[in-house]
């Protein structure tokens, strides 16, 4: 671990200053007024960009170099503006805008039937079900268990060192050739494996393994949505007659 | 695995941490929902790269296996808290803290109690469940009365 530290100064610095600047957003459980959101973002901005420089630097493509810090660092950004949002309404929106970056990283993974699906799905339907379920049940004006947060500072220390676990142990793996070849892949599902006419992520290679491997799955699934929405129905609480 | 893999790795990583701080920190149970929602972003962004790494549509398959059951939960937990506000009328979590064991101490701390501002009748509309089983006694103290099969209805 100490050998990580001292090959990665970086990753550790990015941490630390992201780690930063999450404590200064959240909101204080002693501090009554609001501190400015500018310090607490740029501290998490540069922490942000320290961590994903600590992998090295790749030679991709200028355009592929821009996307991924426009997604990527966009996601993240997001995120931490969401969690720290003293405003329910403002947190769903910028969720909304997390989903919409991480649908990018998704198209640049290869992935555009996903990353369309994401879209639908979320910043379409679970989005709006959300600002439904704020507008009902949210007081009007700001509330006081939205302006404090519980033990943030021991939970920020837990994740943070949870992050520099998996980031260690994503960098401590040495660089090896991509995609791993096929003898090396699970030959277990041999529909979802993709070929040289059909690479990864197009819709017939994905329909393929959904609907060839994943059969049963798929079938179940549908049954857990029709399942959902009964007991979604059967839970929401419904007023008395004749009252609104 | 490449360093470009590496990167997506850790963004997906640093979602997911993002969200395990709100949806421990953060006191609204609606935050706390889409808190969960940016983990599984986070775990999404992971398998789609996984996927790519292996060249393999499983991941991408077991993804939008993942956001099927992000849609249920979304939903059902959405009931829920509407529920919850109607019995409430506050959306804090905190309130439903007497719903733990009796000789389990106050997750709240002391000078937060002062700033929580408990409803009349909190409990007031959640359905009673018919007593059955032993009657639970707190830590300590001998259980006065147990009654074998039947316990007399409270």
């Amino acid at each position: 671990m100490m050998e990580w530290i001292q090959n990665h100064p970086l990753a550790l610095g990015g941490l630390v200053v992201w780690a930063a600047g999450l404590l200064w957003l959240m909101p204080g459980s002693h501090v009554k007024v609001s501190r400015p959101v500018v310090p607490g973002l740029i501290l998490s901005a540069v922490g942000i960009v320290l961590l994903c420089l600590s992998v090295g630097k790749p030679q991709p493509e200028f355009a592929d170099e821009v996307l991924f810090w426009l997604f990527g660092g966009g996601s993240l950004i997001c995120g931490v503006l969401m969690i720290t949002s003293r405003n329910p309404a403002y947190g769903a929106l910028w969720f909304a805008l997390a989903t919409l970056c991480t649908c990018g990283l998704f198209l640049l993974r290869s992935a555009p039937f996903l990353a369309a699906a994401t879209v639908i799905v979320y910043a379409g339907a679970v989005i709006v079900t959300f600002l439904f379920v704020i507008m009902l049940a949210q007081q009007s004006g700001a509330v006081a268990y939205d302006q404090k947060s519980s033990h943030s500072v021991i939970a920020i220390l837990a994740s943070f060192v949870l992050l520099g676990g998996i980031a260690m142990a994503i960098q401590s793996q040495g660089e090896q050739p991509e995609p791993i070849s096929a003898d090396q892949a699970p030959a277990g599902n041999p529909l979802s494996i993709a070929t040289a006419e059909q690479p990864v992520g197009q819709l017939k290679g994905l329909g393929k393994s959904l609907f060839g491997d994943y059969l049963f799955a798929v079938e179940l699934a549908g049954t857990l949505l029709l399942i959902a929405s009964v007991g979604a129905i059967a839970i929401a609480p419904r007023r008395e007659q004749g009252t609104l | 695995m490449t360093i470009e893999s590496q990167r997506f790795l850790l963004v997906g990583a640093g979602l997911f941490i993002l969200g395990a701080i709100g949806f421990l920190t953060r006191r609204n149970l609606i935050m706390i929902i889409l808190s969960s929602e940016l983990m599984l972003h986070g775990v999404a962004l992971t398998m789609v790269t996984f996927g790519r790494m292996h060249n393999s549509n499983e991941g991408q398959a077991f993804t939008i296996f993942t956001l099927t059951v992000a849609a249920c939960e979304a939903g059902l937990a959405l009931a829920l808290v509407l529920t919850l506000y109607r019995s409430n009328h506050s959306l804090d979590i905190q309130l439903w803290s007497e719903l733990r064991e009796p000789d389990l101490p106050s997750p709240i701390d002391a000078d937060e109690l002062d700033s929580t501002v408990r409803p009349e009748n909190p409990y007031g509309g959640i359905p009673k469940l018919t007593p059955a089983g032993r009657i639970p006694t707190e830590a300590g103290k001998p259980a006065s009365n147990v009654s074998g099969g039947k316990s007399s209805t409270a």
